[in-house]
């Protein structure tokens, strides 16, 4: 059960399981998560709201210490925030005080890896999100759906291998969402990139994922896996939409997180 | 709709806008003469008491006086001085203190029932303390008016500190900043907008601090005038330096609120 896979996963999860503790409980978000991604690869993580989606990103980010089980990058348990890691939120929290460029340039000013190189990619990365000519505006002048693309390029500045994506389209309209999706999509498999999303829009997650988990509330646990056929994953989210079978499957997960949702606490 | 009849009705907007700030104005105006003329009127009238209320005529004939044989102005800049000193000192010393309560939650924690007593005590009283330990001069006063705004201060910018969302801080973590980082890059930068505006609140509290000094200690300055005046039974001058710390005061305030407007304007 427990033996070694033969190669060492972009991102594992081994039993982790984590307490939040507050004066008046202890909280169990997470039980005994087990969880590969391999490199390359797009995974989906949906749930009702509870189920400790966002606190396995928290996890695999850094930002907190599981209360037990391990966690390995490239088969390294992590300590903290690294630079491999790229965290996107729901919004983008842009800095009001700094121009485009400088949000943009964020990570390289905290990481001291700020030169001509790494300004000339991030420079790069915000031509190919056609922002190159809001370099010097503020963030307040641009659109939700701009500010985003911003928020997508300052985590790619650092050129980490892992992303993780905590509900990043839901403040935006549903046109901004969809083309967004096809971007990030498309952005991430052009940089070679791993990916975990957040989201409760299944239909999303259908249509981006490579897999996608279906998770269980108190606690938060891996209720069901949903392989993605190559010929819904391949094309890009909007035309996976089209495909065929890309509604049997939308159904299957609707159902689990039907069960999971109403399931005996 | 014709382009015309569009530029027509934008035009009327602009009008009445400018209607209604004339009226504005001319009211201000109009309530301010009125109240001089009856002020005027009353004092002449026996109506009022002359030695304790004085005649705007005659506070305006001082006020020329004194300006022309320039003895007021070093009071003006004495006062001034040692309102800019403290203002910018006691500002300084909050956003000092509120830093370091910020960096450990553990001392926030226990300082908070004494930042709690600190700031309703009448900061003033502790005048004669500093009179005695500093000697009755410019540095007592400073030290009353720093006294008075500093623990405000602290305590309102350690509030805008603890207020900034928990999410920027995410976004420099994750990026792999530390707590300086976070600091420098969000807590300070996002609450300009805060300690501005608090700024404005301290510039009204240096000026209770500073006139208080002076009736305290001073040999000059305008709060000593308005003492001096007190003793002397001269109401005129105590009106003159009423007068002046008002505009003053307003200038100053002014000044802090066109530097908020300037340094905030990109923080929409």
């Amino acid at each position: 059960m427990t033996t070694l896979p033969p190669t060492t996963a972009k991102i594992e999860l081994r039993h982790v399981t984590h307490l939040y503790v507050t004066p008046r409980q202890a909280f169990m978000a997470v039980k005994g998560i087990d969880l590969r991604v391999e490199e390359g690869e797009f995974i989906c993580l949906v749930g009702p709201s509870g189920c400790g989606k966002t606190t396995l990103l928290s996890l695999i980010a850094g930002l907190e210490k599981p209360t037990a089980g391990k966690i390995f990058i490239d088969g390294v348990e992590i300590k903290g925030p690294s630079r491999q890691v790229g965290y996107m939120l729901q919004q983008d929290y842009l800095f009001n005080w700094r121009t485009i460029e400088e949000n943009v340039m964020l990570g390289l000013d905290i990481q001291h890896i700020r030169s001509k190189e790494t300004e000339e990619y991030a420079l790069h990365l915000l031509e190919e999100m056609e922002l190159i000519n809001f370099r010097h505006s503020y963030p307040h002048q641009l659109s939700g759906g701009m500010r985003q693309r911003v928020a997508l390029v300052r985590t790619l500045t650092c050129q980490p291998d892992i992303l993780l994506l905590d509900e990043p389209f839901s403040a935006l309209d549903y046109q901004t969402k969809l083309k967004l999706e096809d971007l990030i999509i498309e952005t991430l498999r052009r940089h070679k990139k791993t990916a975990i999303l957040v989201t409760h829009d299944l239909n999303e997650a259908v249509a981006m994922g490579d897999r996608v988990f279906v998770l269980d509330r108190n606690p938060g646990r891996i209720r069901k896996e949903v392989m993605i056929p190559p010929h819904i994953r391949e094309p890009l989210p909007f035309y996976a939409r089209n495909e065929e079978g890309f509604t049997t499957l939308f159904n299957q997960v609707w159902k689990e997180m039907e069960a999971s949702s109403h399931g005996t606490d | 709709m014709e382009r015309t009849d569009v530029e027509r009705i934008h035009q009327a907007y602009l009008r009445e806008q400018r209607r209604q700030k004339w009226l504005v104005t001319t009211t201000q105006l109009a309530l301010l003469i009125l109240f001089l003329g009856a002020w005027e009127w009353a004092a002449r009238a026996g109506t009022i008491n002359v030695l304790l209320f004085s005649y705007p005529s005659k506070i305006w004939a001082m006020f020329v006086e004194k300006i022309s044989d320039m003895s007021l102005f070093p009071h003006i800049g004495v006062t001034l001085a040692e309102t800019v000193i403290a203002f910018l000192l006691s500002t300084l010393l909050g956003v000092l203190i509120a830093a370091v309560i910020w960096w450990s939650p553990f001392l926030s924690r226990v300082l908070d029932p004494y930042l709690v007593v600190l700031n309703s005590m009448p900061k003033v009283a502790l005048g004669p303390l500093f009179i005695v330990g500093l000697g009755p001069g410019l540095l007592s006063i400073i030290a009353t008016t720093c006294a008075v705004s500093v623990i405000i201060t602290t305590i309102v910018i350690y509030t805008s500190f603890k207020e900034v969302n928990d999410n920027y801080i995410k976004v420099i973590k994750t990026l792999g900043g530390n707590r300086w980082q976070v600091f420098t890059m969000v807590i300070l930068p996002a609450t300009i907008p805060a300690m501005l505006s608090s700024l404005k609140v301290n510039v009204g509290l240096s000026w209770v601090g500073v006139i208080v000094g002076e009736f305290l200690v001073a040999q000059n300055g305008l709060g000593y005038l308005i003492i001096y005046g007190f003793q002397v039974f001269n109401f005129t001058l105590v009106m003159v330096s009423l007068l002046i710390v008002a505009i003053v005061a307003t200038l100053m305030y002014q000044g802090v609120a066109y530097l908020e407007r300037q340094l905030t304007s990109q923080f929409k």
